[in-house]
Protein backbone atom coordinates (compact mmCIF):
# COMPACT_ATOMS: atom_id res chain seq x y z
CA UNK A 1 0.00 0.00 0.00
CA UNK A 2 0.88 3.68 -0.59
CA UNK A 3 -0.14 6.53 1.25
CA UNK A 4 -0.32 10.11 0.35
CA UNK A 5 -0.30 13.14 3.51
CA UNK A 6 -2.03 16.66 2.02
CA UNK A 7 -3.26 18.90 3.70
CA UNK A 8 -5.38 22.14 2.55
CA UNK A 9 -4.03 25.12 0.90
CA UNK A 10 -6.07 27.10 3.77
CA UNK A 11 -8.61 27.12 6.58
CA UNK A 12 -11.22 28.18 4.96
CA UNK A 13 -10.45 25.73 1.64
CA UNK A 14 -10.32 23.16 4.77
CA UNK A 15 -13.42 24.12 6.02
CA UNK A 16 -14.90 23.74 3.12
CA UNK A 17 -14.00 20.47 2.41
CA UNK A 18 -14.64 19.15 4.81
CA UNK A 19 -18.10 19.78 4.60
CA UNK A 20 -18.08 17.98 1.34
CA UNK A 21 -16.93 15.41 2.68
CA UNK A 22 -19.50 15.11 5.64
CA UNK A 23 -16.99 16.17 8.62
CA UNK A 24 -19.18 18.29 10.28
CA UNK A 25 -18.24 18.65 13.22
CA UNK A 26 -15.17 20.13 12.14
CA UNK A 27 -16.76 21.98 8.88
CA UNK A 28 -18.02 24.17 11.85
CA UNK A 29 -15.10 24.18 13.88
CA UNK A 30 -13.12 27.71 14.48
CA UNK A 31 -9.52 27.07 14.32
CA UNK A 32 -8.85 25.63 17.62
CA UNK A 33 -11.34 22.97 17.24
CA UNK A 34 -9.16 22.29 13.94
CA UNK A 35 -5.88 22.47 15.97
CA UNK A 36 -7.04 19.65 18.23
CA UNK A 37 -8.78 17.41 15.22
CA UNK A 38 -7.07 14.05 14.42
CA UNK A 39 -6.01 13.56 11.61
CA UNK A 40 -8.47 11.34 8.59
CA UNK A 41 -8.16 8.78 6.41
CA UNK A 42 -10.30 10.15 3.77
CA UNK A 43 -10.32 8.23 0.67
CA UNK A 44 -8.64 4.37 -0.24
CA UNK A 45 -7.96 4.15 -4.22
CA UNK A 46 -6.73 1.17 -6.68
CA UNK A 47 -4.45 2.33 -9.24
CA UNK A 48 -3.55 0.30 -12.31
CA UNK A 49 -0.03 1.51 -14.06
CA UNK A 50 0.55 1.63 -17.30
CA UNK A 51 2.92 -2.53 -17.15
CA UNK A 52 -0.95 -3.53 -15.99
CA UNK A 53 0.19 -4.14 -12.32
CA UNK A 54 -2.52 -2.90 -9.84
CA UNK A 55 -2.00 -1.19 -6.00
CA UNK A 56 -3.53 -0.03 -3.62
CA UNK A 57 -3.15 3.30 -1.72
CA UNK A 58 -4.91 6.17 1.00
CA UNK A 59 -5.24 9.76 1.88
CA UNK A 60 -4.72 10.96 4.40
CA UNK A 61 -5.42 14.74 5.41
CA UNK A 62 -3.51 15.46 9.04
CA UNK A 63 -5.88 18.61 9.16
CA UNK A 64 -3.12 20.83 9.26
CA UNK A 65 -3.90 24.46 7.43
CA UNK A 66 -1.11 26.86 6.75
CA UNK A 67 -2.65 29.26 9.69
CA UNK A 68 -0.96 26.80 12.41
CA UNK A 69 2.28 27.39 11.00
CA UNK A 70 2.52 30.22 14.02
CA UNK A 71 2.21 27.56 15.95
CA UNK A 72 4.85 25.35 16.17
CA UNK A 73 3.30 22.83 18.34
CA UNK A 74 0.62 22.04 16.80
CA UNK A 75 2.21 21.75 13.60
CA UNK A 76 4.07 19.42 14.68
CA UNK A 77 1.83 17.32 16.07
CA UNK A 78 0.13 17.65 13.53
CA UNK A 79 2.74 15.89 11.25
CA UNK A 80 3.20 13.33 13.56
CA UNK A 81 0.00 12.46 14.36
CA UNK A 82 -0.67 11.39 10.26
CA UNK A 83 2.42 9.78 10.06
CA UNK A 84 1.53 7.52 13.27
CA UNK A 85 -2.04 6.86 11.31
CA UNK A 86 0.03 6.36 7.92
CA UNK A 87 2.01 3.38 9.86
CA UNK A 88 -0.80 2.14 11.97
CA UNK A 89 -2.60 1.62 8.77
CA UNK A 90 -0.06 -0.91 7.44
CA UNK A 91 1.29 1.62 4.42
CA UNK A 92 4.37 0.66 3.31
CA UNK A 93 5.32 4.04 1.91
CA UNK A 94 3.94 7.24 2.17
CA UNK A 95 4.74 10.20 0.64
CA UNK A 96 5.22 13.93 3.24
CA UNK A 97 2.76 16.55 0.81
CA UNK A 98 2.60 20.27 0.90
CA UNK A 99 3.93 22.15 3.72
CA UNK A 100 4.14 18.21 5.78
CA UNK A 101 7.78 17.64 4.73
CA UNK A 102 8.88 20.86 5.05
CA UNK A 103 7.72 21.37 9.14
CA UNK A 104 9.50 17.50 9.34
CA UNK A 105 12.40 19.30 8.63
CA UNK A 106 12.54 22.72 10.03
CA UNK A 107 11.26 21.78 13.50
CA UNK A 108 13.72 18.19 13.21
CA UNK A 109 10.87 15.56 14.11
CA UNK A 110 13.40 12.63 13.05
CA UNK A 111 14.06 13.68 17.47
CA UNK A 112 10.17 12.36 17.86
CA UNK A 113 10.23 8.70 16.72
CA UNK A 114 7.57 7.75 19.10
CA UNK A 115 4.32 8.82 19.01
CA UNK A 116 2.03 7.41 22.03
CA UNK A 117 2.47 3.48 21.27
CA UNK A 118 4.09 3.52 18.17
CA UNK A 119 7.70 3.83 17.26
CA UNK A 120 7.80 5.42 14.11
CA UNK A 121 9.68 4.23 11.40
CA UNK A 122 10.86 6.24 9.01
CA UNK A 123 11.58 3.41 6.60
CA UNK A 124 7.72 4.14 5.77
CA UNK A 125 8.01 7.59 4.73
CA UNK A 126 9.10 9.64 1.64
CA UNK A 127 9.58 13.47 1.00
CA UNK A 128 8.83 12.61 -2.27
CA UNK A 129 11.81 15.11 -3.47
CA UNK A 130 13.95 12.82 -5.50
CA UNK A 131 10.90 12.68 -8.21
CA UNK A 132 9.75 16.52 -7.65
CA UNK A 133 13.07 17.06 -9.08
CA UNK A 134 13.54 14.48 -11.98
CA UNK A 135 10.10 16.03 -12.67
CA UNK A 136 10.92 20.09 -12.95
CA UNK A 137 13.98 19.08 -14.68
CA UNK A 138 12.24 16.79 -17.37
CA UNK A 139 9.46 20.28 -17.83
CA UNK A 140 12.52 22.31 -18.03
CA UNK A 141 14.04 19.95 -20.77
CA UNK A 142 10.75 19.56 -22.44
CA UNK A 143 9.43 23.13 -22.79
CA UNK A 144 11.88 25.33 -23.04
CA UNK A 145 12.61 24.78 -26.78
CA UNK A 146 9.01 24.83 -27.00
CA UNK A 147 9.41 28.40 -26.22
CA UNK A 148 12.15 28.59 -28.50
CA UNK A 149 14.76 28.55 -25.57
CA UNK A 150 17.71 26.38 -27.20
CA UNK A 151 19.30 24.78 -23.94
CA UNK A 152 22.17 24.86 -25.02
CA UNK A 153 22.15 28.59 -25.15
CA UNK A 154 20.56 29.06 -22.31
CA UNK A 155 21.23 30.99 -18.85
CA UNK A 156 19.50 28.73 -15.78
CA UNK A 157 18.82 30.59 -12.33
CA UNK A 158 18.03 28.44 -9.72
CA UNK A 159 16.04 30.40 -6.81
CA UNK A 160 16.42 28.31 -3.92
CA UNK A 161 19.77 26.20 -4.52
CA UNK A 162 20.85 24.84 -1.53
CA UNK A 163 17.33 23.40 -1.01
CA UNK A 164 17.04 19.56 -1.06
CA UNK A 165 15.39 19.88 -4.32
CA UNK A 166 17.33 23.14 -5.32
CA UNK A 167 20.66 21.04 -5.29
CA UNK A 168 19.35 18.05 -6.86
CA UNK A 169 18.22 20.56 -9.91
CA UNK A 170 21.40 22.38 -9.84
CA UNK A 171 23.27 18.92 -9.96
CA UNK A 172 21.03 17.40 -13.24
CA UNK A 173 21.29 20.78 -14.78
CA UNK A 174 25.23 20.77 -14.62
CA UNK A 175 25.81 17.38 -14.96
CA UNK A 176 22.57 15.64 -17.81
CA UNK A 177 21.50 19.02 -19.71
CA UNK A 178 24.58 21.02 -21.53
CA UNK A 179 23.14 23.99 -20.55
CA UNK A 180 25.35 27.42 -21.24
CA UNK A 181 25.06 28.46 -17.69
CA UNK A 182 23.73 28.30 -14.16
CA UNK A 183 23.30 30.66 -11.97
CA UNK A 184 22.50 29.57 -7.94
CA UNK A 185 20.78 31.99 -5.69
CA UNK A 186 20.28 31.59 -1.61
CA UNK A 187 19.58 32.89 0.79
CA UNK A 188 22.16 31.66 2.47
CA UNK A 189 25.82 31.74 1.13
CA UNK A 190 27.80 29.08 2.77
CA UNK A 191 25.60 26.41 1.50
CA UNK A 192 26.13 28.17 -1.59
CA UNK A 193 29.94 27.82 -1.90
CA UNK A 194 29.85 24.33 -0.68
CA UNK A 195 27.18 23.04 -3.61
CA UNK A 196 30.00 25.35 -5.83
CA UNK A 197 32.43 23.37 -4.71
CA UNK A 198 30.74 20.43 -5.41
CA UNK A 199 29.20 20.48 -8.25
CA UNK A 200 32.11 22.19 -9.81
CA UNK A 201 30.69 24.59 -11.35
CA UNK A 202 27.66 27.67 -11.87
CA UNK A 203 27.77 30.87 -10.70
CA UNK A 204 26.57 32.12 -7.74
CA UNK A 205 24.52 35.46 -7.88
CA UNK A 206 21.78 37.37 -5.62
CA UNK A 207 18.24 37.61 -7.26
CA UNK A 208 18.29 41.06 -8.71
CA UNK A 209 21.59 40.30 -10.76
CA UNK A 210 20.23 36.31 -12.04
CA UNK A 211 16.76 37.10 -12.90
CA UNK A 212 17.93 39.52 -15.79
CA UNK A 213 20.34 37.51 -16.91
CA UNK A 214 18.08 34.01 -16.92
CA UNK A 215 16.05 32.59 -20.13
CA UNK A 216 14.96 29.96 -17.70
CA UNK A 217 14.28 30.43 -13.90
CA UNK A 218 13.49 27.42 -11.63
CA UNK A 219 11.59 28.37 -8.40
CA UNK A 220 12.24 26.24 -5.84
CA UNK A 221 11.59 29.18 -3.13
CA UNK A 222 8.80 31.97 -3.91
CA UNK A 223 9.74 35.50 -3.54
CA UNK A 224 9.41 37.69 -0.40
CA UNK A 225 6.07 38.98 -0.13
CA UNK A 226 7.20 42.75 -0.47
CA UNK A 227 9.56 42.20 -3.29
CA UNK A 228 8.72 43.95 -6.65
CA UNK A 229 9.99 42.60 -10.04
CA UNK A 230 9.97 44.42 -13.13
CA UNK A 231 8.85 42.00 -15.54
CA UNK A 232 10.88 44.47 -18.05
CA UNK A 233 14.07 43.49 -17.15
CA UNK A 234 13.55 39.74 -17.66
CA UNK A 235 14.59 38.04 -20.96
CA UNK A 236 12.27 37.33 -23.62
CA UNK A 237 11.32 34.89 -24.12
CA UNK A 238 11.68 33.49 -20.36
CA UNK A 239 10.40 30.34 -18.93
CA UNK A 240 9.63 30.46 -14.99
CA UNK A 241 9.45 26.90 -13.46
CA UNK A 242 7.15 27.39 -9.89
CA UNK A 243 8.60 24.31 -8.09
CA UNK A 244 7.57 25.67 -4.53
CA UNK A 245 4.55 25.28 -2.53
CA UNK A 246 2.20 26.84 -2.60
CA UNK A 247 2.06 27.54 -6.37
CA UNK A 248 1.66 31.53 -7.13
CA UNK A 249 4.36 31.71 -9.03
CA UNK A 250 1.94 33.54 -11.71
CA UNK A 251 0.65 36.40 -9.43
CA UNK A 252 3.89 37.66 -9.35
CA UNK A 253 5.06 37.83 -12.94
CA UNK A 254 3.08 39.08 -15.92
CA UNK A 255 4.30 40.25 -19.12
CA UNK A 256 4.39 39.02 -22.72
CA UNK A 257 6.42 35.70 -23.41
CA UNK A 258 6.39 35.13 -20.01
CA UNK A 259 5.46 31.42 -19.51
CA UNK A 260 5.14 30.27 -16.22
CA UNK A 261 4.85 26.43 -15.72
CA UNK A 262 3.66 25.14 -12.28
CA UNK A 263 6.45 22.66 -11.44
CA UNK A 264 6.56 19.50 -9.68
CA UNK A 265 3.24 18.65 -11.17
CA UNK A 266 2.80 14.86 -13.11
CA UNK A 267 -0.18 13.33 -14.95
CA UNK A 268 -0.74 10.21 -15.17
CA UNK A 269 -1.85 8.06 -18.48
CA UNK A 270 -5.33 7.12 -16.89
CA UNK A 271 -7.79 8.37 -14.67
CA UNK A 272 -7.60 7.24 -11.14
CA UNK A 273 -11.07 7.51 -9.71
CA UNK A 274 -10.42 10.08 -6.62
CA UNK A 275 -11.86 13.10 -5.05
CA UNK A 276 -8.44 14.45 -3.34
CA UNK A 277 -6.90 15.60 -6.28
CA UNK A 278 -10.30 17.73 -7.41
CA UNK A 279 -9.65 19.32 -3.81
CA UNK A 280 -6.13 19.90 -4.27
CA UNK A 281 -7.38 22.22 -6.86
CA UNK A 282 -5.57 20.27 -10.10
CA UNK A 283 -6.44 21.25 -13.59
CA UNK A 284 -7.20 17.61 -14.30
CA UNK A 285 -8.14 16.13 -10.89
CA UNK A 286 -8.56 12.97 -12.28
CA UNK A 287 -5.01 12.40 -13.17
CA UNK A 288 -2.96 15.48 -11.88
CA UNK A 289 -0.97 15.26 -9.18
CA UNK A 290 1.98 16.65 -6.69
CA UNK A 291 5.18 14.29 -8.05
CA UNK A 292 6.07 13.85 -4.72
CA UNK A 293 3.06 11.85 -4.27
CA UNK A 294 3.54 9.96 -7.48
CA UNK A 295 6.59 8.80 -5.93
CA UNK A 296 4.78 7.37 -3.48
CA UNK A 297 2.95 5.59 -6.00
CA UNK A 298 5.97 4.46 -8.18
CA UNK A 299 8.29 3.21 -5.07
CA UNK A 300 4.82 1.05 -4.43
CA UNK A 301 4.74 -0.25 -8.20
CA UNK A 302 8.26 -0.88 -8.22
CA UNK A 303 8.06 -2.97 -4.87
CA UNK A 304 10.55 -0.07 -3.17
CA UNK A 305 9.65 0.33 0.66
CA UNK A 306 12.46 2.40 1.25
CA UNK A 307 12.52 6.27 2.59
CA UNK A 308 13.86 6.49 -0.94
CA UNK A 309 13.86 10.37 -0.36
CA UNK A 310 15.23 11.52 3.13
CA UNK A 311 17.05 13.97 5.14
CA UNK A 312 18.85 16.98 3.06
CA UNK A 313 20.93 17.10 0.03
CA UNK A 314 20.91 12.76 -0.60
CA UNK A 315 19.45 13.14 -4.00
CA UNK A 316 22.18 11.76 -6.63
CA UNK A 317 21.69 11.44 -10.39
CA UNK A 318 21.50 7.89 -9.77
CA UNK A 319 18.65 8.31 -7.51
CA UNK A 320 16.85 10.65 -10.18
CA UNK A 321 17.09 8.43 -12.96
CA UNK A 322 15.71 5.25 -11.21
CA UNK A 323 12.75 7.42 -10.30
CA UNK A 324 12.40 9.37 -13.55
CA UNK A 325 12.56 6.14 -15.87
CA UNK A 326 10.32 4.68 -13.17
CA UNK A 327 8.48 7.34 -13.44
CA UNK A 328 7.34 6.91 -17.67
CA UNK A 329 6.79 3.46 -16.93
CA UNK A 330 4.09 3.14 -15.25
CA UNK A 331 2.49 5.99 -16.70
CA UNK A 332 3.56 9.17 -15.60
CA UNK A 333 4.49 11.95 -17.40
CA UNK A 334 5.51 15.91 -16.81
CA UNK A 335 2.71 18.52 -17.30
CA UNK A 336 3.91 20.99 -19.87
CA UNK A 337 2.68 24.32 -21.23
CA UNK A 338 0.35 23.05 -23.78
CA UNK A 339 -1.50 20.98 -20.82
CA UNK A 340 -1.27 24.51 -18.50
CA UNK A 341 -1.18 27.19 -20.38
CA UNK A 342 -0.11 30.06 -18.47
CA UNK A 343 1.23 32.68 -20.95
CA UNK A 344 0.27 35.99 -19.43
CA UNK A 345 0.04 38.66 -22.05
CA UNK A 346 -0.59 42.09 -20.73
CA UNK B 1 6.31 17.41 -1.86
CA UNK B 2 8.12 20.14 -2.19
CA UNK B 3 10.07 21.84 -1.82
CA UNK B 4 11.79 24.42 -0.67
CA UNK B 5 9.27 26.50 1.87
CA UNK B 6 8.14 29.64 0.66
CA UNK B 7 10.51 32.73 1.85
CA UNK B 8 7.14 34.28 2.47
CA UNK B 9 5.87 31.27 5.01
CA UNK B 10 9.81 30.95 5.96
CA UNK B 11 9.41 34.08 8.74
CA UNK B 12 6.71 32.40 10.63
CA UNK B 13 8.80 29.49 10.75
CA UNK B 14 12.07 30.83 11.25
CA UNK B 15 10.51 33.62 14.17
CA UNK B 16 10.10 29.56 15.85
CA UNK B 17 13.74 28.30 15.34
CA UNK B 18 14.49 29.42 18.98
CA UNK B 19 11.60 27.41 20.77
CA UNK B 20 11.78 24.53 17.90
CA UNK B 21 15.69 23.81 19.30
CA UNK B 22 14.83 24.19 22.50
CA UNK B 23 12.39 20.85 22.15
CA UNK B 24 14.30 18.62 20.23
CA UNK B 25 17.01 18.95 23.30
CA UNK B 26 16.67 16.11 25.87
CA UNK B 27 13.37 16.21 27.30
CA UNK B 28 14.33 16.61 30.33
CA UNK B 29 14.77 20.30 29.59
CA UNK B 30 11.41 20.92 29.18
CA UNK B 31 9.95 19.49 32.25
CA UNK B 32 8.23 21.91 35.13
CA UNK B 33 9.97 22.36 38.22
CA UNK B 34 8.19 19.79 40.35
CA UNK B 35 9.12 21.44 43.69
CA UNK B 36 7.20 24.97 43.38
CA UNK B 37 3.95 25.42 45.36
CA UNK B 38 2.26 26.00 42.00
CA UNK B 39 3.20 22.87 40.42
CA UNK B 40 2.54 21.37 44.18
CA UNK B 41 -1.31 22.94 44.53
CA UNK B 42 -2.18 22.07 40.79
CA UNK B 43 -0.69 18.59 41.26
CA UNK B 44 -2.50 18.17 44.18
CA UNK B 45 -5.87 18.36 42.32
CA UNK B 46 -4.37 16.65 38.93
CA UNK B 47 -3.35 13.78 41.63
CA UNK B 48 -6.71 13.47 43.04
CA UNK B 49 -8.43 13.14 39.76
CA UNK B 50 -6.39 10.86 38.67
CA UNK B 51 -6.68 8.50 41.80
CA UNK B 52 -10.39 8.87 42.16
CA UNK B 53 -10.55 8.09 38.16
CA UNK B 54 -8.73 4.58 38.63
CA UNK B 55 -11.42 3.59 41.70
CA UNK B 56 -14.20 4.92 40.19
CA UNK B 57 -12.79 2.75 37.24
CA UNK B 58 -12.60 -0.30 39.69
CA UNK B 59 -15.69 0.22 41.05
CA UNK B 60 -17.76 0.78 37.60
CA UNK B 61 -15.98 -3.01 35.96
CA UNK B 62 -17.43 -4.71 39.39
CA UNK B 63 -20.82 -2.75 38.51
CA UNK B 64 -20.49 -3.72 34.66
CA UNK B 65 -19.93 -7.40 35.98
CA UNK B 66 -23.65 -7.44 37.40
CA UNK B 67 -24.99 -6.60 33.90
CA UNK B 68 -22.52 -9.84 32.24
CA UNK B 69 -22.09 -12.65 35.24
CA UNK B 70 -20.55 -14.25 32.94
CA UNK B 71 -17.87 -11.70 32.09
CA UNK B 72 -17.30 -12.00 35.87
CA UNK B 73 -13.98 -12.98 35.71
CA UNK B 74 -12.35 -11.05 32.89
CA UNK B 75 -14.00 -7.76 34.70
CA UNK B 76 -12.60 -8.58 37.66
CA UNK B 77 -9.25 -9.18 36.32
CA UNK B 78 -9.80 -5.52 34.92
CA UNK B 79 -11.12 -4.18 38.22
CA UNK B 80 -7.90 -5.14 40.52
CA UNK B 81 -5.79 -3.60 37.60
CA UNK B 82 -7.24 -0.33 38.49
CA UNK B 83 -6.76 -0.54 42.28
CA UNK B 84 -2.78 -1.55 41.36
CA UNK B 85 -3.00 2.04 39.04
CA UNK B 86 -4.48 3.54 42.48
CA UNK B 87 -1.84 2.76 44.48
CA UNK B 88 0.96 3.57 42.02
CA UNK B 89 -0.86 7.27 40.86
CA UNK B 90 -1.08 7.60 44.97
CA UNK B 91 2.29 7.04 45.26
CA UNK B 92 3.30 9.69 42.70
CA UNK B 93 1.76 12.13 45.05
CA UNK B 94 3.71 11.23 47.90
CA UNK B 95 6.45 11.42 46.48
CA UNK B 96 5.91 14.63 45.41
CA UNK B 97 4.88 15.23 48.68
CA UNK B 98 1.66 16.32 47.71
CA UNK B 99 -1.85 15.39 49.56
CA UNK B 100 -4.41 14.63 46.74
CA UNK B 101 -7.31 17.38 46.82
CA UNK B 102 -10.29 13.84 47.26
CA UNK B 103 -13.08 16.03 47.41
CA UNK B 104 -12.30 17.88 44.99
CA UNK B 105 -11.73 15.07 42.39
CA UNK B 106 -14.92 13.13 44.02
CA UNK B 107 -16.93 16.31 42.41
CA UNK B 108 -14.88 16.50 39.04
CA UNK B 109 -16.33 12.94 38.54
CA UNK B 110 -20.04 13.35 39.80
CA UNK B 111 -21.91 14.05 36.79
CA UNK B 112 -20.55 11.26 34.71
CA UNK B 113 -20.71 8.84 38.39
CA UNK B 114 -24.37 9.93 38.24
CA UNK B 115 -24.82 8.86 34.77
CA UNK B 116 -23.19 5.79 35.12
CA UNK B 117 -25.23 4.71 37.68
CA UNK B 118 -28.24 5.71 36.20
CA UNK B 119 -27.59 3.34 33.38
CA UNK B 120 -26.53 0.48 35.65
CA UNK B 121 -30.34 0.70 37.62
CA UNK B 122 -31.77 0.41 34.01
CA UNK B 123 -29.21 -2.11 32.91
CA UNK B 124 -28.44 -0.03 29.87
CA UNK B 125 -24.94 -1.88 29.31
CA UNK B 126 -24.09 -0.24 26.24
CA UNK B 127 -24.43 2.82 28.10
CA UNK B 128 -21.89 1.77 30.65
CA UNK B 129 -19.75 0.41 28.68
CA UNK B 130 -19.35 3.77 26.68
CA UNK B 131 -18.97 6.01 29.94
CA UNK B 132 -16.31 3.46 31.49
CA UNK B 133 -14.53 0.97 28.98
CA UNK B 134 -14.60 3.93 25.87
CA UNK B 135 -14.69 7.52 27.34
CA UNK B 136 -12.86 7.08 30.66
CA UNK B 137 -10.44 4.87 29.64
CA UNK B 138 -9.89 7.18 26.44
CA UNK B 139 -9.43 10.35 28.63
CA UNK B 140 -7.16 8.60 30.85
CA UNK B 141 -4.69 7.19 27.80
CA UNK B 142 -5.32 10.63 26.69
CA UNK B 143 -3.86 12.19 29.48
CA UNK B 144 -1.32 9.95 30.54
CA UNK B 145 0.31 9.79 27.14
CA UNK B 146 0.41 13.89 27.22
CA UNK B 147 1.69 13.54 31.05
CA UNK B 148 4.62 11.55 30.22
CA UNK B 149 6.04 13.82 28.00
CA UNK B 150 6.23 15.96 31.37
CA UNK B 151 6.36 13.67 34.43
CA UNK B 152 8.83 14.01 37.17
CA UNK B 153 11.05 10.36 36.72
CA UNK B 154 8.92 8.20 39.55
CA UNK B 155 5.48 8.88 38.11
CA UNK B 156 7.24 9.10 34.31
CA UNK B 157 7.62 5.12 35.09
CA UNK B 158 4.94 4.44 36.89
CA UNK B 159 2.13 5.89 34.20
CA UNK B 160 4.22 4.24 31.53
CA UNK B 161 3.24 0.90 33.02
CA UNK B 162 -0.47 1.88 33.90
CA UNK B 163 -1.06 3.38 29.71
CA UNK B 164 0.02 -0.15 28.48
CA UNK B 165 -2.98 -1.63 30.94
CA UNK B 166 -5.57 0.88 29.90
CA UNK B 167 -4.99 0.09 26.31
CA UNK B 168 -6.41 -3.11 27.25
CA UNK B 169 -9.54 -1.72 29.11
CA UNK B 170 -10.29 0.03 26.16
CA UNK B 171 -9.93 -2.83 23.67
CA UNK B 172 -12.39 -4.68 26.33
CA UNK B 173 -15.27 -2.05 25.58
CA UNK B 174 -14.19 -2.05 22.01
CA UNK B 175 -14.00 -5.65 21.32
CA UNK B 176 -18.02 -6.13 23.08
CA UNK B 177 -19.35 -3.13 21.39
CA UNK B 178 -17.76 -4.58 18.12
CA UNK B 179 -19.84 -7.45 18.55
CA UNK B 180 -23.12 -6.30 19.51
CA UNK B 181 -23.00 -3.25 16.86
CA UNK B 182 -25.92 -4.33 15.21
CA UNK B 183 -27.96 -3.86 18.34
CA UNK B 184 -26.35 -1.48 20.73
CA UNK B 185 -25.44 1.64 17.80
CA UNK B 186 -28.38 3.25 18.68
CA UNK B 187 -27.71 3.59 22.34
CA UNK B 188 -24.56 4.45 21.84
CA UNK B 189 -25.00 7.54 19.56
CA UNK B 190 -27.39 8.29 22.57
CA UNK B 191 -24.98 7.58 25.17
CA UNK B 192 -22.48 9.70 23.82
CA UNK B 193 -24.72 12.91 22.96
CA UNK B 194 -25.14 12.95 26.83
CA UNK B 195 -21.70 12.08 27.61
CA UNK B 196 -18.95 13.41 25.66
CA UNK B 197 -20.04 16.97 26.48
CA UNK B 198 -19.21 16.23 30.20
CA UNK B 199 -16.16 14.54 28.76
CA UNK B 200 -15.26 18.33 27.40
CA UNK B 201 -16.08 20.37 30.41
CA UNK B 202 -14.05 18.25 32.79
CA UNK B 203 -11.31 18.97 29.97
CA UNK B 204 -12.22 22.24 30.41
CA UNK B 205 -12.10 22.63 34.24
CA UNK B 206 -8.90 21.18 34.31
CA UNK B 207 -7.23 23.17 31.78
CA UNK B 208 -5.89 25.46 34.14
CA UNK B 209 -3.49 22.85 36.66
CA UNK B 210 -2.72 21.07 33.36
CA UNK B 211 -1.07 23.57 32.32
CA UNK B 212 0.89 24.51 35.53
CA UNK B 213 2.00 20.56 34.72
CA UNK B 214 3.27 21.67 31.00
CA UNK B 215 0.51 19.80 29.59
CA UNK B 216 -1.29 22.20 26.87
CA UNK B 217 -5.20 22.00 27.04
CA UNK B 218 -5.23 21.62 22.75
CA UNK B 219 -3.22 18.48 22.84
CA UNK B 220 -5.09 16.94 26.06
CA UNK B 221 -8.03 17.45 23.59
CA UNK B 222 -6.39 16.26 20.49
CA UNK B 223 -4.99 13.17 21.80
CA UNK B 224 -8.82 12.18 23.75
CA UNK B 225 -9.79 12.67 20.19
CA UNK B 226 -7.48 10.29 18.48
CA UNK B 227 -8.06 7.81 21.00
CA UNK B 228 -11.37 7.77 21.24
CA UNK B 229 -12.11 7.82 16.95
CA UNK B 230 -9.65 4.93 17.20
CA UNK B 231 -11.99 3.18 19.35
CA UNK B 232 -15.11 4.20 17.11
CA UNK B 233 -13.59 3.48 14.05
CA UNK B 234 -12.87 -0.07 15.40
CA UNK B 235 -15.76 -0.73 16.47
CA UNK B 236 -17.15 -0.57 13.23
CA UNK B 237 -18.42 3.08 12.87
CA UNK B 238 -17.97 4.84 9.60
CA UNK B 239 -16.18 8.20 9.24
CA UNK B 240 -19.77 10.50 8.72
CA UNK B 241 -20.80 8.25 12.20
CA UNK B 242 -18.32 9.18 13.60
CA UNK B 243 -18.39 12.95 12.83
CA UNK B 244 -21.64 13.42 14.03
CA UNK B 245 -20.48 11.99 17.22
CA UNK B 246 -17.34 13.77 17.80
CA UNK B 247 -19.78 16.73 16.60
CA UNK B 248 -21.18 16.65 20.65
CA UNK B 249 -17.57 17.94 22.04
CA UNK B 250 -17.87 20.91 20.13
CA UNK B 251 -21.16 22.01 20.94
Amino acid sequence: MFGLIGHSTSFEDAKRKASILGFDHIADGDLDVWCTAPPQLVENVEVKSATGISIEGSYIDSCFVPEMLSRFKTARRKVLNAMELAQKKGINITALGGFTSIIFENFNLLQHKQIRNTSLEWERFTTGNTHTAWVICRQLEVNAPRIGIDLKKATVAVIGATGDIGSAVCRWLINKTGISELLMVARQQEPLALLQKELDGGTIKSLDEALPQADIVVWVASLPKTIEIDSDNLKKPCLMIDGGYPKNLDEKFQGENIHVLKGGIVEFFNDIGWNMMELAEMQNPQREMFACFAEAMILEFEKCHTNFSWGRNNISLEKMEFIGSASLKHGFSAIGLDKQPKVLTV
Amino acid sequence: MHNEQKITNMQTLESNKKSTEKSINPISLNLPDFTTDSYKDAYSRINAIVIEGEQEAHDNYISIATLIPNELEELTKLARMEMKHKKGFTACGRNLGVVADMEFAKKFFSKLHGNFQIALEKGNLTTCLLIQAILIEAFAISAYNVYIRVADPFAKKITEGVVKDEYLHLNYGQEWLKKNLSSCKEELMEANKVNLPLIKKMLDEVAEDASVLAMDREELMEEFMIAYQDTLMEIGLDNREIARMAMAAIV
